[in-house]
This record gives structure tokens, C-alpha cells and sequence, in this order.
């Protein structure tokens, strides 16, 4: 909100300054964001005469002048051709400010020069911007000439926190400085209207919920009325663009100036003399003064005349009974809309004005009247032909306060303070001057344009702004406790660090996703959960997983020279429902280190992938691999596996498919993905760590032996199926695949697997006789279960 | 030369000769050329004493002659050192170990997180328990409860992406505008006295910008219990900044509004950039203050809603965005970076 700084003091006794009213309204939480002057910006130009004009030894064009300043003479440099002996002239001295910066003494093609002539573009100020401005001849000497222009306006922009309806206007900003610091608060001259009947135009209100107060003032001979120049420049200064009639310009002045929107109609055009405030008809229609057409229902509140809407309450009025030049007689509403209703309509019909925006947070009831009267003051001021013909003021719900039960020990309960009786009660008695004084305990009526004051949380903010919240003390007996973290964030925080540890770099996506991206998640995108109001059709669909986010990064990344990845997101995916799930996905492509020269790193590959998820899941209770029954879409076919945590699918990890990268313009193929669900591996989430704790297991203290064994086998039998047969043979300890081989002198349709079998014993160092008949054990298994052969 | 001078010149080699071994500053060839070789300092120094009175000379003579001793056996100890670790190597496989060495597997966790994480620590350490709630929410929580009345103009500060699922009432669900929602899901769930903190994403229905973006995250703590005060608030808040920006950093609470706290207040912190000491700080403007954190005293209309006796109960909120705490500490100025996973730009932040 533009708050003119002159306007402002107009309502204080003794104002403060402009810096320190601006500290004390930040101080008391009105926050002025900025500030700027109006007006031309110079400082240090005087009124000089020109008495005689020499040309330049060393340029054509440049004229040396000698002016005469009422103090004496000097000489300077000009270059301008409009100049002519006996002119009086701006003369910017040295050290003056203009727009352009600060003048200092030059020396211009060897001549010194000690000032400067100046242009209107100069000064900025408006006027023909070519050759030297021209002062009126009768102007003194050495006048400043800044005096000669309009004063400069002080503008601050007071930034406006929703609840605060109650300092909407010059007024207020006053009211409140009145209140918090105790200036004397002076009131706008408003007309005084003798003895008249009511107003020409009958009002009846029958939405009384909507509307608990209606004054309508009627005035006629208000024929070219026009808006005096300092009204002009006051609205042009909070940029409302004047209008030049004062039945347009004056409505809007004295709502910046009480808060209390107006409206203005002429009467000529209210049919009937008739104004009916009252639900709109479902289907009637209203043209507004922006020239639209609306459509209204019964939850629209409308100004009417006998037949038809010529306003829609509090948000616009209507272009058949606007005013315009030819008006002459006119009706001026000041009423008090219900904010709720007020708002629904402004956003229904997407609306807005000054009017609806002040309803909206609120308006003050009691000060109906007193706008209209300010109003109608304005008015005869400018055309002193006007005249009141009848006042009409329909109070059907009077504002009456709800007291409050305000205690001093409530009051420091809230804040932490010791403010003492006196404290609370000044604070109190200056929103309402007639507070009985009470013991540390008052029943606070609060006045009509805070209503929002209803509770002690309420009052204990005020009188936090009356001491300064710089008063209250930082002190606590806060117990410390222990904290806890919830298991899915604590998962999700162990995840992050291992992938970080295995190499994978963090990425964040915001999981809006196009149809196109929805369908790479391998879901239909209708039925994907779905924003109804996107703000573009590529932000319409929530991410059913992480994967289509993975590759655009990935695509994005090898656009800019990257031939590697390994990536992780922890992020939430979305279910058509509306039900939400944590997961973690991420992929890897590529050589995970840049080649050097110690030799080339192993790509990123299917069995990578596996075993980096594996270094981090083997510690969760029952985790294994499977085959999974059915993948996701986005993977390829038969290079995927399922993985689980005891009944629980955690998720999958595998090949991506072609289709899939190639849909999110990623070229490459070999791209490996893993998505897995927090929640199922929070299911197994100790809150104590030291349950979390893996016991120890013993260790022999005797050498162990080991085998190393190659043999033949058909390809059909898989690896799981081999390492499980050698379960329970004797002192057997770990069984570790070390070679897989297909090709030369291996027959087609078969596989040489190399596997080192170790054996150990907790008892004793084991002979060579007991490591062999476990190995004859081993073998026994491979030829009889799968008619392995041993390789030579 | 006098006696005396001759004295003085021989103690000033000894002393160069001793600072250049014991800073290591000199190989055998270096000091054997420069103190003992024919040109060398002491070398010609000796030759000096024929200069000399006969009676002095031969004193000098004996001190000349045991310094030259003093000097060769230390430069030699040099020099077999050096032997002694060429012969060693001579055995072994040349190799150059000043070749780089391999590389090891570099992740990063993304500077959102590690600011999240720095914040969230400093939570744990004040006792706050680390809360969750979800995303997409309804009318209830994210407004309702939070004392955003349906027809208040408090309702326009947060444009809000509505979803194609309903909640219980009937409503269209959306996706939360602010984390504040997770208090009326842990005031529901949990009775006082209550401390947690909730980090997270939300959504806002904004165009983008270098300072908007419309999905972002917001750290949010709250502290319920008996007899809870402003002061309460004010030490906890100036805790926090401090356990993040060092005991140095100063708070200040001016009056603000948010509908689900009363009285409201918002927070600034000193500067940590400037100091308050630049008029041309680039960050605080001069100020010396930046703006942070919003907070407040619990409205009793959310404790209300939540089933919690107002009359009994008390407590306070804090919070801040996310983006701006690691956008002042990384030095980024462009919110849509965060989104983006350039990896060139998450390798810097491991």
C-alpha cells in the first residue's frame, strides 16, 4: 500500500519525522518496503541572468557565459543555441545534485567553467528537453529553483499482512501511530449537513446478514465538479490516475484517506429513486464499469434499482449508473459489506478493486457516515453549487463490541514478560479511551474497527507492539529431552550416505511429470494422480516413480558431455488415490570413474548395480533377490530382479529398457536402475540403535583351507540353484564364485564355472583328510544334482 | 682485520651454515661450494689469518681448523643420507610416485540435503524429534485447522495445486503449501508436551523465477507443553541460529502475521556476510540484517482443532524455506538451480 508521508500527518498532531515514523511503524510490525520521492530530484540550482555571451577560443559551438546570480558574477562554458543575453536561467552551482549526478568544477576545451546551464531533461522536470529551460523573467535572482516546482512527495510502500484490514488508509496508519505512540490523532473536516430529509433515492436492505449498514447521501448541482490540483497530485502520487472529475477522484480519496470505500451514482439513472440491497437473481446479468458482462447467482450481494443491479455490493459499481460529466445530481453510497461474502463474489466473478480488497479484510462500520460526509465536503469544496438534499443512514446491525477478559499475569503467561498493571493499562485505554481503570484485570471492549481482538493471544500481541517485541526476554526452562527421528526420514538419511559412499551423486527432481513421462513410470497416465489446475500440461501428472526423473537428468547431463552416471533421488511418488509413498530410485551408466592411466575401471553393468544395493541391503533381516512374477514396464524383459525383505517386495532393480530410454531421449541402452520402497525398509526399523546392533559372531582361531574347483555345466542350471546344493556339507564356510566362462574348449551348451570352496572349524586346525572328504561331498553333489563335470 | 673480527666472521658462517641444515634448505653440493670448497666462505677466511699478528694467528688458527672439521663431518651426514636412500631405491622398480593417483568413486549428496541436514542437527541438539506428514493433504490440514478461515483473504497468501482425489469431506485434495501442516498431524496423533520439527517439500501454484519455484522446502519446528512464553521462543529461535551461524550471530523479532500463530512475530539474524559493517553488503543490503525465519505463539484456535485445551496448553512455532538458507550459504542465486542436477554443479557440494 502507497502511504503518502504529507497525507499521513495531516491526521497527527506533531509529527515525527519521515525516518523515524518509518522505524517506529516497522517497529509496531508495518513494514515499509520501500520509499521514493515525487517530483523533480535536484538540489543547488539557483536563478542566474545571462549578461553577456562570448565565444570559445577553442570551439565553435561553445559560448562562454557570464551570468549574474544576485551575489555577484560568474563565468562558465555553455554549448546550448537558445541562449540570449537578459535571459534568467537555471544555474546549476558547484556541488549541486541532479539527476544525472553530482556537478563538479571542468575544464571544457581549455576553458575552466564553474557551473552549468541546465535543460529540462537536466533538471528532470518536464518542458521541451532541447536548449536551456527558460525561468519566468520577474524570478529573483539566486531563487532555489527546486522552490519553483511542486513539492517533492515522500511515497512509502507499507507492506499489508492479510489480518491487517484496520490500517488500510492514510487514517489508520495514523490511528495505529496514535495508539503505539501516543501522538494525537486529528480528524478529517467533513461537511455539516443542517437539517435535510432523507435521501432522494429510498433505500431498503433486504439482506440485513450481508449488509449492517447502508448510508446514502443524495446531492445535487454537482455539475463540473472538478478535482483541485492538490487531490490530483496526492492520487497520482499512490498512482491512482485521476480522472479530473471529482465525483470519480473524491471517492477514491477518501477511501485511501478513511479506508472506507465509497460509491458514487448518479441519480438520473437510478430507476424508480430506488435502491435495493439484495441478493442477485441466479442468471441476472450486470455490466460493470470495466464494460464486462457477469453473470450473477443468490450468493452475490447487489446495489439494485427497481428493475435491475447497478453494483455489485462492495466489489464494482455498474456502467448504466456511472457518473460522468453530465452528471448533476448524484446518490453516494458508504456502506459495510460482509467481508466473507464480499470475497466469495470478487472470486466467483474474478473482480477486483480497491473497494473489494478493503471488504474484504474488513471495514469499519462506524465510519460510514463520516466518509460520506468527507465525501460530500470534497465535493462542495470544488463546486460550491452543490448542495446535500437528504441524508439516509440504515444501521440495521450495529457494531457491538464482545468484551474481553483481559488480565495482567494472563498477558506475561503469553509472553514471558513481568509488564505491569500500568503497562497493560495504558496499552488497553488507547484502543479504548473510556477503559475503566482496573486491578491488573479489565473487561476490554474492543473498539469497532478491531474486532479481530477476541482473545488474550489477540490482546498479548498488541501489547508485545505497545513494549517493543524487543522487550520481551530470550530466556527458557525448556527440559532437555532426548529427540527422535522418524523411521522413514532415518532410512531415507542412511540411504542417502551409503549411496553417497558408494560414488552415486544426489539428485533432487520436483515430480511433475507430461503424459508422455507418466507412461515411461509404466503407468497410464489416467491413471496417474493428476493436479487439476497445472501450470502447463508438461506439469500435469505426479510421479508414480522415480524413473522417468533418473533419466531426464541423465539425458540432460549427457547433452553436456557427460558419458557417465551414477545418480540417486529420494523422493515421494504419488498413487491414484491420493496415498503417497517414499521411495528411493536410481541408476547407473557408463564408466563409474574417468579412465586413467593406472588402466580402465569396469563399466556400469547389471551385476555392479546388484552388488551396490547389496553392500547396503545384506544388513536388513531376510533381504534377498528374486525372480520377480511381474516388473515394472520400464524394465527390460528377463534382466530384473525382485527384491525382498522377508514377505515384503522392497522393489526391483535391472535393465531399463530401450523403449524407455529412448522415450526420454537418452540413446544409450546399457542403463541400470534400482527403485526400492522406504517404508517397507522402515517396517524393520529399531528405534534405539543399540536394537539395531548386529551381535558379534565368533571367529576360529585356526587357519582355514580352501579349494578351488572348475567344472562343466549346462547352462540351464542357474547359480542359485548350484550354491544352495552345497548347503550343510561339514566345516564348509563360505562358497565364493570366482570365474564364469564360456567358449573355448567349453562345450556349446555349457558353462565352466570356477568356485573356491573354503573350509574351517571352530575346534581345531582341519587335516587334509577332512577337507577332502568335504570336497568329495561337493562333487558328489554337482554330478548327481546337475551332472557337472570336472574340467582338466 | 683484528682478531675480534676475524672471530666474528668465522661465528656468522657457522651460524648461516647451521639455519641452512636445520631448515633443510640446502643439498652437500650446495653447502660443500658455498663454506668449504677452495672459494667457499670458511675457506677463505682461513687463508685471512696471514694477515694476522703471528702472536693471534695461531689461536685462530686452532679455531679456524676445528670449525672447517665441524662443517665437513655435517655436510657429509648429508650427503650419505641421500646415498643411502638413492642405493635403496636403485634395488627396488623405478617408479614415479608423483604420477596422480586413482581415482576413487565420488558421490555427493545435493546441497538441499546438506543444508536440510545441518538444520535438522541443529534441531536434534534442542530436543525437537523429527516428525513426518505427507504431501498431498486436504482442505483440513493445510488450512482449516491452521486457522485459515475459508473466506480469509490469509487464503490468497499461498496458491494452492488442487489433485483429482477427494478427502473425507469431499473436498478436492491438494498438495501441501507448507509444512505447518504436520503440526495438526502430530497434534492429532500425539498428546503435550510435544517437541518436533518437520523438513520438507511443498508446492505452490506460482510462475517461475530465479526466486520462486513451485515446488520447494520448508523446515518447520514446534514446541508444546505447560506454560510456554514468547521468551521461550525467543531463546529457542536464538539457539537454533546460533547452533547453524555461530554464537556470534544476533536475533531480532518484529511483529508479523501468519493466521495459525497469535502474537506472530518474524525473525531477522545479524548478518553473517558483512557483519553489519558494509553499507554495500550485497546481501543484507546494508541492512546488516537478513530476513529468515517466521514464527510465533501456537493459536489456541489450532490447539482447539487438534483437541487440545488451550487453557492448559501453550507452545510455539518456527520456520524458514529451505532454498534460502542454502542459497545465502552456497552463494547461488537462482532457485531453479536446485532442480536442474547439473553434475558439474552437485560435484562441487560433496
Amino acid at each position: 500500500m502507497k502511504i503518502v508521508y504529507s497525507w499521513l500527518c495531516e491526521y497527527l498532531e506533531n509529527p515525527p519525522a519521515a525516518e523515524e515514523l518509518i522505524a517506529k511503524l516497522d517497529r509496531i510490525g508495518l513494514k515499509v518496503e520501500a520509499t521514493e520521492k515525487t517530483g523533480p530530484d535536484f538540489t543547488g540550482v539557483i536563478a542566474a541572468k545571462i549578461m553577456a555571451i562570448d565565444s570559445h577560443p577553442n570551439a565553435d559551438k561553445l559560448h562562454i557565459v557570464t551570468v549574474e546570480r544576485g551575489d555577484g558574477t560568474q563565468k562558465l562554458v555553455c554549448g546550448a543555441q537558445n541562449i540570449a543575453t537578459g535571459q534568467v536561467v537555471p544555474l546549476a552551482t558547484l556541488g549541486a545534485k541532479l539527476p544525472g549526478g553530482v556537478l563538479k568544477k571542468a575544464k571544457i576545451r581549455g576553458v575552466e567553467s564553474e557551473g552549468m546551464l541546465c535543460s529540462c531533461s537536466e533538471l528532470g522536470v518536464p518542458g521541451d528537453p532541447s536548449g536551456i529551460l527558460m525561468l519566468p523573467s520577474e524570478t529573483p535572482l539566486g531563487t532555489d529553483v527546486r522552490t519553483l516546482y511542486p513539492k517533492g512527495e515522500l511515497v512509502m510502500e507499507v507492506e499489508i499482512l492479510p489480518n491487517q484490514g484496520h490500517v488500510l488508509s492514510h487514517y489508520a496508519l495514523a490511528r495505529e501511530l496514535s495508539i503505539f505512540y501516543g501522538y494525537k490523532l486529528r480528524n478529517a473536516a467533513v461537511i455539516d449537513t443542517g437539517s435535510v430529509g432523507n435521501c432522494t433515492a429510498e433505500v431498503n436492505i433486504n439482506a440485513e446478514d450481508l449488509c449492517s449498514r447502508y448510508t446514502a447521501i443524495s446531492m445535487k448541482g454537482c455539475l463540473n465538479a472538478k478535482t483541485p490540483e492538490w487531490m490530483a497530485e496526492r492520487l497520482s502520487a499512490i498512482g491512482v490516475n485521476p480522472k479530473g472529475n471529482i465525483l470519480v477522484d473524491g471517492s477514491n480519496y477518501v477511501m485511501f484517506e478513511l479506508g472506507q470505500p465509497l460509491h458514487c451514482f448518479d441519480a438520473a439513472c437510478l430507476k424508480g429513486g430506488k435502491i435495493n440491497v439484495r441478493r442477485a437473481a441466479t442468471g441476472e446479468k450486470f455490466t460493470a464499469l470495466d464494460k464486462k458482462e457477469y453473470t450473477l447467482n443468490d450468493e452475490n450481494l447487489v446495489i439494485a434499482d427497481s428493475d435491475n443491479p447497478v453494483a455489485v455490493a462492495g466489489v464494482m459499481g455498474g456502467l448504466g449508473s456511472a457518473v460522468s460529466e453530465k452528471t448533476d445530481n448524484i446518490v453516494i453510497e458508504a456502506a459495510c459489506f460482509d467481508a466473507a461474502s464480499v470475497r466469495r463474489t470478487s472470486k466467483k466473478l474474478n473482480l477486483k478493486s480497491d473497494s473489494s480488497y478493503r471488504f474484504e479484510r474488513g471495514t469499519d462500520p462506524e465510519m460510514t457516515i463520516r466518509a460520506a460526509l468527507r465525501f460530500a465536503k470534497l465535493i462542495k469544496d470544488a463546486q460550491p453549487a452543490a448542495s446535500i438534499t437528504g441524508v439516509t443512514d440504515k444501521y440495521v446491525n450495529p457494531y457491538r463490541a464482545q468484551p474481553v477478559k483481559v488480565t495482567t499475569a494472563a498477558l506475561n503467561r503469553i509472553l514471558g514478560t513481568k509488564v505491569s498493571d500500568d503497562t497493560v493499562y495504558n496499552c488497553l485505554k488507547a484502543f479504548q479511551p473510556d477503559l475503566p481503570q482496573g486491578n491488573g484485570e479489565w473487561l476490554f471492549m474492543p473498539p469497532s474497527f478491531r474486532p479481530d481482538l477476541t482473545a488474550d493471544c489477540d490482546i498479548a500481541e498488541e501489547l508485545a507492539r505497545f513494549i517493543g517485541y524487543d522487550s520481551i526476554p530470550s530466556e527458557s526452562r525448556m527440559p532437555m529431552i532426548k529427540s527422535e527421528i522418524a523411521p522413514e526420514y532415518a532410512i531415507a538419511a542412511q540411504l542417502r550416505y551409503a549411496f553417497a559412499v558408494l560414488g552415486f551423486n544426489e539428485i533432487y527432481n520436483h515430480g511433475f511429470l507430461s503424459a508422455k513421462e507418466a507412461e515411461v513410470c509404466g503407468v497410464k497416465p489416467e491413471d496417474c494422480l493428476q493436479v487439476i489446475n497445472p501450470l502447463s500440461s508438461d506439469l500435469q501428472y505426479l510421479r508414480p516413480s522415480l524413473v522417468a526423473g533418473a533419466l531426464r537428468v541423465l539425458a540432460f547431463n549427457m547433452n553436456h558431455a557427460r558419458e557417465h552416471a551414477h545418480i540417486f533421488e529420494i523422493g515421494t511418488v504419488y498413487h491414484r488415490d491420493g496415498s503417497e509413498e517414499m521411495r528411493c530410485g536410481g541408476l547407473v551408466f557408463g564408466q563409474p570413474y574417468e579412465s586413467n592411466w593406472a588402466g580402465r575401471a569396469e563399466g556400469a553393468t547389471f551385476f555392479a548395480l546388484k552388488g551396490a544395493l547389496q553392500s547396503f541391503l545384506d544388513r536388513k533381516p531376510g533381504f534377498r533377490y528374486e525372480k520377480p512374477k511381474q516388473a515394472p514396464a520400464y524394465y527390460e524383459n528377463c534382466v530384473c530382479l525382485e527384491m525382498k525383505m522377508g514377505r515384503e517386495s522392497l522393489g526391483y532393480m535391472g535393465q531399463l529398457s530401450a523403449a524407455a530410454c529412448r522415450a526420454m531421449e537418452v540413446k544409450e541402452s546399457n542403463v541400470y536402475y534400482f527403485e526400492l520402497s522406504i517404508p517397507v525398509l522402515a517396517s524393520a526399523f529399531k528405534k534405539e540403535f543399540w536394537q539395531e546392533v548386529h551381535k558379534m559372531k565368533p571367529v576360529t582361531a585356526f587357519p582355514n583351507s580352501w579349494r578351488d574347483l572348475s567344472f562343466l555345466i549346462d547352462i540351464t542350471y542357474e547359480w542359485s540353484q548350484i550354491e544352495k546344493a552345497f548347503n550343510g556339507i561339514k566345516n564348509l564356510s563360505s562358497v565364493r564364485l570366482i570365474d564364469v566362462f564360456r567358449g573355448k574348449n567349453v562345450p556349446a551348451g555349457q558353462r565352466s564355472l570356477t568356485v573356491r570352496f573354503v573350509f574351517s572349524s571352530m575346534e581345531k586346525t582341519l587335516t587334509d583328510a577332512e577337507v577332502n572328504a568335504g570336497m568329495k561331498e561337493v562333487m558328489d553333489k554337482l554330478s548327481k544334482k546337475f551332472n557337472a563335470k570336472l574340467r582338466e | 682485520m683484528t682478531p675480534e673480527e676475524w672471530k666474528g666472521k668465522l661465528s656468522a658462517i657457522k651460524d648461516s651454515f647451521s639455519s641452512l641444515i636445520s631448515e633443510h634448505k640446502a643439498d652437500y653440493e650446495t653447502l660443500y661450494q658455498r663454506f668449504l670448497g677452495r672459494k667457499g666462505e670458511l675457506s677463505l677466511l682461513l687463508r685471512d689469518l696471514k694477515d694476522i699478528a703471528a702472536e693471534e694467528r695461531r689461536n685462530l688458527g686452532v679455531l679456524g681448523n676445528a670449525a672447517k672439521q665441524e662443517l665437513t663431518a655435517a655436510a657429509e651426514k648429508i650427503k650419505s643420507a641421500i646415498d643411502a636412500h638413492n642405493q635403496r631405491c636403485s634395488s627396488a622398480p623405478a617408479i614415479d610416485i608423483t604420477l596422480p593417483g586413482v581415482n576413487f568413486p565420488k558421490g555427493s549428496l545435493h546441497p538441499l540435503t546438506q543444508t536440510m541436514d545441518r538444520i535438522s542437527g541443529a534441531f536434534l541438539r534442542l530436543g525437537f524429534s523429527l516428525a513426518s506428514g505427507p504431501l498431498v493433504e486436504d482442505d483440513w490440514h493445510c488450512f482449516e485447522a491452521l486457522n485459515f478461515p475459508e473466506c480469509h483473504p490469509a487464503r490468497d497468501m499461498q496458491d494452492t495445486f488442487y489433485v483429482n482425489a477427494k478427502d473425507d469431506r469431499g473436498k478436492d485434495k491438494l498438495l501441501r503449501t507448507q509444512t505447518s501442516t504436520v503440526q495438526i498431524r502430530v497434534m492429532e496423533k500425539q498428546n503435550p508436551p510435544l517437541r518436533v520439527f518437520h523438513p520438507g517439500r511443498v508446492f505452490r501454484n506460482e510462475a517461475v523465477d530465479a526466486s520462486h519455484a513451485f515446488a520447494f522446502h520448508q523446515v518447520e519446528g514446534l514446541y508444546v507443553d505447560k506454560n510456554v512464553t514468547m521468551a521461550d521462543l525467543k531463546w529457542t529461535v536464538d539457539a537454533f541460529m546460533k547452533d547453524l551461524f555461530g554464537s556470534s550471530v544476533r536475533t531480532r523479532f518484529n511483529p508479523s502475521y501468519f493466521p495459525f500463530v497469535e502474537p506472530g512475530a518474524e525473525v531477522d539474524m545479524s548478518c553473517i556476510f558483512c557483519k553489519g559493517q558494509s553499507e554495500h553488503c550485497p546481501v543484507c543490503k546494508g541492512t546488516g540484517w537478513l530476513e529468515l525465519l517466521g514464527s510465533g505463539m501456537v493459536h489456541p484456535n489450532v490447539l482447539k482443532a487438534c483437541g487440545h485445551d488451550p487453557e492448559v496448553w501453550s507452545g510455539f512455532a518456527f520456520g524458514c524455506g529451505i532454498e534460502r538458507f542454502a542459497m545465502l550459504l552456497y552463494g547461488i542465486n537462482d532457485m531453479r538451480m536446485f532442480f536442474e542436477n547439473d553434475f558439474r554443479i552437485l560435484e562441487q557440494v560433496r
